[in-house]
């Protein structure tokens, strides 16, 4: 309770918290509450969002046929490989509907079932709304409109709507976004503890010990940190095959300590000489008792800090490879949309702008609420900060 | 008084000492060293990892082109410039002969072209494009971050800071996608497509009007995006700096003696609190040039960045070993000239080295 108390104080830092917050629950309930669309569906590639299946009669039945259940006893048409068989299997009481099933694009594909329903052969016809704009309602599509015009749309909202629009390959990206975000998210941690551990443990050898192995570990932290850590991140992911995300993590961690390890080494040369911890070596207190009673507590706040930093920038690394297609895709992260947004084109199509910034706000409000909560710890950790 | 034995106990190595006490030979020495480090270390990582290029590319001479392990051997050799019948030992000093005399070798897929001479072709590019980013948001970032000092704690300082920490934040080519989907494809300001490549290639390279206008307008969209990445960061720098500068007793007294307002930002503060940051720059110039692969590619701007992408996919090692020891290098030398830089305005720096 104290703690949030205090979070609270900084605005700033109360947003990223929260916004931490709201991201942990997506990693967490977020794949049990909305599931990975993986089905590819021909009727809804690229479509824009709110986008979603309409029912579609003659003029005549517009106020008899409103819903499946008004369909009961009757018979629909649907379009295969696309979202409307499924959904109309699924409703509660499909054996009471009679389905007819037809083809997409071979011979005349949609024509054939708005011909259908024209002719009476099926009560109504379970539809895309992108589809229907282009086939029914598009009065400049000129081949269809003087055919089709008459059809009208009993029901615009059949189906649940895609709040983000679809993929190239029409699937859900609502449900992506949900459940693009944990590997990522867990990748970025995992490489965020391994450099810490790798700076904290070596920063401290190096300051303790001293000598020869101080100057050692400093001068391997020199050349390190000279090295742009980026391009030798592609280099060596091109001579590594990184094929699953711990390759990844582990990959990104050993890069990353130097910086970190040189600031943990001169923060424990600072304390080694405070009036504490050399009465606790005044009182030959054991070397275990220093260190982990003495010096570590009052490192926590540092190393927490530079933690929520190094996960940052393992995020910066991680994604950057993945958009460059240098990293595992199989996984489908916020990393692999942009990926194939940019090798697919839809990128440059202005209909499908929500396919990219979609998982671009989801990566930029994760880094946003990580800086933010760092800098409300700062304050929660040094009380000075507080007062201001 | 009690110095004086002590060095005279140091004799045989006294030149030596003088020379690790001059600031500048240090740096200097100390770059070089790590010069040579980087080279052995990008030598070992082509040769002799696992599944190292050497290994890849005779195997796949073998496969596609039919000849025998030793043919395929040989022509590596050649490509990559080291003597098949040599030790190890060898093909590294012989591999730091031909660096000294700038020979990069050869280029893997398209034969017969040094890679020295491909780098000298993208590399201005970025040179250019990074070092103007880095130059403006640099500046930009000073004049906010002191401006934020100086109103510390008010709304300006507050709104300021945040948005600072939200532009530091977000990866500077998540910024550079923003500004291809909204302001390019959505609200349709400038044409993506016209903006690829480094200049109009219609236009014939010259010191006409046209030509370097047409140069700025494509560096314009890469520049922007390191500048919204990088400038956050120096704007909390120089705020943190500057902050800590104006509780000092010089600047404090500078005010009791009357000097004008105007005097006192640049002379007192201004200068102590930017100190600091120069070091800074050296690391930061690292970042931006590894951050130049993703951003030269998503702009389609014909660097040095998007030349080293484009040999990793083609798996042609010799360029790409080339170019990533030419981006090591000079982020050791841009380390080097602002450590220098740093110990002309900082003299207690050269001066604590001897102690």
């Amino acid at each position: 309770m104290n703690f949030l108390k205090l979070v609270w104080q900084n605005k700033a830092g109360f947003v990223g918290f929260c916004g931490l917050v709201f991201y942990l629950l997506i990693i967490t309930v977020g794949q049990w509450v909305v599931d990975f669309d993986d089905d590819v569906k021909l009727d809804q590639i690229n479509s824009p969002p709110g986008s979603r299946l309409i029912l579609l009669t003659r003029p005549e039945d517009k106020e008899r046929y409103v819903s499946l259940a008004d369909l009961e006893g009757h018979s629909v048409g649907v379009l295969e490989k696309t979202g409307g068989p499924a959904f109309v299997n699924n409703y509660a009481n499909a054996d009471a509907i009679k389905v007819e099933t037809y083809k997409w694009r071979s011979s005349r594909g949609v024509p054939d079932a708005l011909e259908g329903l024209a002719k009476g052969e099926v009560d109504a016809l379970v539809m895309f709304s992108k589809l229907a704009q282009r086939f029914v309602l598009d009065s400049e599509n000129r081949y269809f409109q003087k055919d089709y015009a008459h059809l009208t749309i009993s029901n615009s909202k059949l189906g649940p709507m895609l709040l983000l629009g679809a993929d190239t390959q029409g699937r859900d990206m609502f449900t992506h976004v949900m459940n693009g975000g944990r590997i990522l998210i867990i990748t970025a941690v995992t490489a965020g503890l391994i450099s810490t551990l790798i700076a904290f443990v070596l920063g401290t050898i190096a300051a303790l010990v001293g000598g020869m192995l101080d100057r050692a570990l400093v001068a391997l932290a020199n050349f390190i940190i000279v090295i742009p850590r980026f391009p030798l991140l592609v280099v060596l992911a091109a001579l590594v095959t990184l094929n699953n995300w711990v390759l990844l993590a582990t990959l990104i961690g050993l890069l990353a300590w130097p910086a970190l390890m040189r600031a943990v080494r001169a923060q424990v040369l600072s304390l080694k000489e405070r009036d504490y911890v050399e009465a606790a070596v005044a009182l030959d207190l054991s070397q275990a008792h220093i260190i982990f009673r003495e010096i570590l507590p009052n490192m926590m706040s540092f190393v927490a800090i530079n933690f929520v930093v190094a996960i940052t920038s393992a995020m910066y690394d991680q994604i950057g490879l993945i958009f460059l297609g240098m990293a595992p895709i199989n996984d489908y992260t916020w990393g692999v949309m942009l990926y194939f947004g940019r090798s697919r084109g839809t990128l440059f199509n202005a209909d499908s702008a929500a396919m990219l910034l979609a998982p671009v706000i989801a990566i930029a409000f994760f880094q946003v609420s990580l800086v933010l909560f760092s800098r409300s710890l700062e304050e929660l950790f040094d009380p000075r900060l507080r007062s201001a | 008084m009690q110095a004086l034995p002590a060095k005279s106990q140091t004799q045989p190595f006294s030149f030596l000492e003088k020379i690790w006490r001059n600031y500048t030979l240090r740096t200097v020495i100390q770059s070089i060293f790590t010069v040579w480090a980087v080279i052995t270390f990008i030598f070992f990582l082509v040769r002799l990892m696992p599944g190292n290029p050497i290994e890849i590319y005779v195997n796949y001479l073998i496969n596609s082109e039919n000849l025998t392990y030793e043919q395929a051997y040989n022509r590596a050799a050649s490509q990559f410039q080291f003597d098949p019948s040599a030790s190890w030992l060898e093909q590294y000093f012989g591999y730091i002969g031909q660096l000294l005399r700038g020979n990069l070798g050869e280029s893997i897929t398209s034969t017969g072209t040094k890679v020295i001479d491909q780098i000298m072709r993208f590399l201005p590019w970025t040179v250019f494009c990074v070092g103007l980013a880095l130059l403006l948001s640099f500046v930009l970032g000073m004049l906010f971050g002191m401006i934020a000092a100086y109103y510390r704690n008010s709304w300006i300082d507050n709104l300021i800071s945040i948005i600072a920490a939200i532009l530091g934040a977000v990866p500077d080519y998540i910024w550079g996608l923003m500004i291809i989907i909204i302001c390019g494809v959505q609200l349709k300001w400038f044409n993506v497509g016209d903006l690829r490549g480094t200049f109009d290639p219609s236009l014939q390279p010259g010191f006409t009007f046209a030509f370097i206008f047409s140069v700025i307008q494509h560096a314009l969209l890469p520049i922007l995006t390191y500048v919204m990445g990088t400038v956050g960061f120096w704007i909390l720098a120089m705020r943190g700096s500057t902050t800590s500068t104006l509780g000092e007793d010089y600047v404090n007294i500078a005010r009791a003696r009357g000097l004008s307002q105007g005097r006192i930002i640049t002379a007192y503060v201004g200068r102590n609190a930017s100190l600091p940051l120069f070091t800074l720059l050296a690391i930061n110039i690292g970042f931006v040039i590894g951050g130049s692969i993703i951003v030269e590619e998503l702009f389609v701007y014909k660097g040095l960045g998007s030349f080293l992408f484009w040999s990793i996919t083609q798996r042609d090692y010799t360029t790409m070993q080339g170019i990533l020891l030419m981006i090591t290098i000079a982020v050791v030398f841009s380390n080097m000239l602002a450590d220098l830089l740093y110990s002309r305005l900082d003299p207690r720096v050269r001066i604590s080295g001897d102690s």
